[in-house]
């Protein structure tokens, strides 16, 4: 009971973004594959990123990122970027994604389930 | 055992007592169920934690082993040489990577037993295994781990597989991660002996636990110390093709758990106990208050009735078959009464003089028409016996007509009379054995009127027969009614003939003679006066002229053992007693006093309140 309650309080990812695709683990793989130039950012906290992180992932939190610091890695707005974060509670990528839509992105990629259902999934992972 | 020995009270009592028995074994054997039930679902309950408790060892495991190949697969130095050792087949260099990790250590690597390293390609061929290890591994992958690998797609094909698989050393535990990343180009495989970390599992069960290998033997302990008061749970650990691997037993305490099941098993026999204990004893109660008290008191007034009360009547306040019961032996009793009286008044008013005798030659009938013949009072006729009427032994006469004539029961005599003055007269009696209380007896039936102012034998014969038959059926009617004849007739005899036994008879004669013979002392020392005087005097016994002499025969009987009366009169011996004390007053203090003592004693042995040894 105390811990629905918890659960209630805590914050949730949007369930979507409009305009923006939601991929699965399974689907963010073959996205790479299919395209390996696919910009990826992880929206976790840097000591998060050290402890293990997708491979050819760029770690910018969504704090800090910043509209030139987007500009710079991927100065075409139509080219596809995926971002994600801890997963569906938590709000970085959102917010990330939010931004780079007000910016002009066009072609964003959300994977919700984020590092949580990477890890969970037992892909292969990048670590410190 | 004869059921009529058995009361309703001790049937009662026994059928509680087996219902308390069952109750009782029934208590224990729950009991006893409870506790195997309780251990069982303790047994169970360890079961599931130690399975739980396996996987989650197995969980760390493979945390263990994903690590380790996720830092070794993104090496690009063996990224390089796997590619190396498909496209040249060299794998020098390769093994020796593989081995590094054997030779310089990693992080964790005191937490797992590492065995192997293997490269497999794409195709899950092996390319090449570490060498560090001695152990003689299988060269290759069991085939369900290759079946499974294959029939994975594309994307999963990327994701880490773990199993636990049997090796002809036993049961090892691999990790396979693709090997590159994202792009693989072949699969590394983590080789580890989980036996280094299953005692762990007693460390999330917190309880001893023992590892063994199917064939029984102890391969691994977490030393934690196994007492008398644990109770060993086994759980099986199979491996992924569903074949055993490890038995693995956890210890749990049952001590506590046994303290607490005590309690629990006294606190709930005591309560059930106590429950059907006290459920039974207010059953008893209410079979006491409903059933055996009316039933005491029923058999009670009923008692009384059948020893001559013909007054008294049975409550019939009870239950509705008590009710029923009571309401029909009263009329039962109010038809005898009627029964007995009719017969009573008939014998009375026959033309006839008819006594009966028990065994012992005593009075136990005497009808108005005898006491008018013999001259003597109602009351006088207790105290007599046939040698008091008769000259003739009835009984030798009645010895020597069953021998000579079996088939007849009637004896036609004259018997020789003696009348209370000492006259003596003849009369024809019809004289037969009769059932007295249960024993041999006789019934006398005597003409009224001489011999030879009969007008008719024969018919005075046939009377006489019809009249002592009529006392025979009283007798009868006595003989299951000990107080029946008592009440006109024989006045006391209800009061002795029923409820005392030979033995208080016999005391109370003894002490009646005794009484009377104190008395007596007393009566001639103090007063200085004879028996005689005493007998006329105190009025109350009668005296007798035999011979124009008086004599005291009654009194003389209660002077001597061998003549007193079986039914004593215990009243006119305590008035007698009380009458000489009342006159001698205080003259003779010792032979007074031993009197008063004699006398209190007599009383309290028939009030029945002491009885005499």
């Amino acid at each position: 009971m105390a811990n629905s309650v918890l659960a209630e309080s805590n914050p949730r990812a949007p369930e979507s973004i409009q305009n923006v695709t939601i991929v699965s683990a399974e689907q963010l793989i073959e996205q790479l594959l299919k395209n390996p130039n696919l910009i990826i950012i992880d929206s976790r906290k840097k000591s998060e990123y050290l402890k293990g992180h997708i491979e050819g992932a760029i770690n910018i939190l969504n704090t800090r990122l910043k509209r030139p610091d987007l500009e710079r890695i991927s100065p075409d707005k139509s080219k596809a970027i995926l971002f994600y974060c801890n997963g569906a509670r938590c709000l970085r990528s959102s917010d990330s994604i939010n931004k780079a839509k007000s910016w002009g992105y066009e072609n964003l990629i959300w994977f919700r389930g984020g590092w949580k259902e990477w890890e969970e999934k037992r892909l292969p992972v990048i670590t410190q | 055992m004869k059921i009529e020995s058995l009361s309703i009270k001790s049937l009662t009592i026994y059928v509680f007592i087996m219902i308390g028995i069952i109750a009782i074994v029934l208590s224990l054997l729950a009991g006893g169920y409870f506790k195997r039930a309780a251990l069982d679902a303790q047994i169970n309950s360890l079961s599931r934690v130690i399975e739980v408790s396996s996987h989650e060892m197995l969980k760390q495991l493979r945390v263990f082993t994903f690590d380790l190949g996720m830092k070794l697969t993104h090496s690009e130095e063996l990224i390089y040489e796997v590619k190396m050792a498909i496209s040249t087949g060299e794998q020098e260099n390769l093994i020796g990577l593989l081995d590094d990790p054997f030779i310089n250590g990693f992080v964790g690597f005191s937490d797992i037993d590492l065995k192997k390293i293997r490269i497999y390609d794409l195709q899950l061929t092996l390319l090449a295994e570490s060498t560090s290890h001695r152990d003689n591994i299988n060269k290759k992958l069991p085939l369900y781990i290759i079946n499974d690998m294959k029939q994975r797609g594309a994307s999963e094909r990327l994701r880490a597989y773990d199993a636990l698989w049997m090796s002809e050393e036993g049961p090892l535990f691999s990790t396979l991660v693709p090997l590159g990343g994202l792009r693989p180009v072949g699969y590394l495989e983590i080789v580890i002996n989980p036996l280094l970390n299953l005692p762990d599992i007693g460390k999330i069960t917190k309880t001893p636990v023992r590892i063994y290998s199917l064939d029984g033997k102890q391969i691994n302990t977490n030393n934690e110390e196994i007492t008398d008061g644990h109770l060993p749970v086994e759980f099986v650990l199979h491996a992924s093709n569903g074949e055993p691997a490890f038995r693995i037993v956890g210890y749990e305490n049952i001590d506590e758990l046994n303290r607490e099941m005590e309690n629990t098993l006294v606190l709930t026999i005591s309560g059930f106990l106590i429950l059907s204990l006290a459920t039974l004893a207010f059953a008893l109660w209410m079979f006491s208050r409903f059933m055996f008290t009316p039933v005491r008191k029923m058999i009670k007034d009923m008692e009384k009735i059948t020893h001559g009360k013909l007054e008294l009547t049975v409550s019939s306040k009870g239950l509705r078959e008590f009710n029923i019961l009571a309401d029909a032996f009263n009329l039962m009793t109010s038809q005898v009464k009627m029964r007995t009286n009719d017969l009573q008044r008939l014998l009375d008013l026959d033309d006839s003089g008819l006594m009966c005798f028990d065994r012992d030659n005593d009075v136990v009938y005497f009808n108005e028409g005898a006491t008018r013949l013999f001259g003597y009072a109602a009351d006088e006729v207790i105290d007599l016996d046939i040698a008091d009427l008769f000259n003739d032994d009835i009984a030798s006469l009645m010895s020597k007509h069953k021998s000579a004539d079996e088939k007849q029961d009637n004896l036609n005599v004259t018997l020789n009379c003696k009348h209370k003055n000492g006259e003596q007269f003849q009369r024809e009696a019809v004289i037969n054995a009769v059932n007295v209380m249960g024993r041999i007896g006789y019934a006398v039936a005597l003409n009224m009127t001489q011999k030879d102012e009969q007008t008719s034998t024969a018919q005075s014969d046939q009377r006489l027969k019809a009249v002592e038959q009529t006392l025979s059926n009283l007798l009868a009617v006595a003989n299951d009614n000990s107080g029946v004849l008592s009440s006109s007739s024989v006045p006391e005899l209800s009061k002795l003939g029923g409820p005392l036994q030979a033995k208080d008879k016999s005391s109370i004669r003894e002490q009646v003679v005794k009484l009377m013979n104190i008395a007596l002392t007393c009566w001639e020392r103090d007063l200085g006066k004879t028996k005689l005087e005493l007998a006329e005097e105190s009025s109350l016994w009668p005296v007798y002229i035999d011979k124009s002499t008086p004599t005291t025969r009654t009194l003389d009987k209660y002077l001597n053992i061998d003549l007193c009366p079986k039914n004593p009169r215990s009243q006119r011996a305590i008035d007698t007693a009380e009458f000489v004390l009342h006159k001698a007053g205080k003259n003779d203090a010792v032979k007074s006093n031993e009197l008063k003592e004699v006398l209190n004693a007599f009383r309290e042995l028939i009030s029945g309140i002491k009885i005499s040894k």
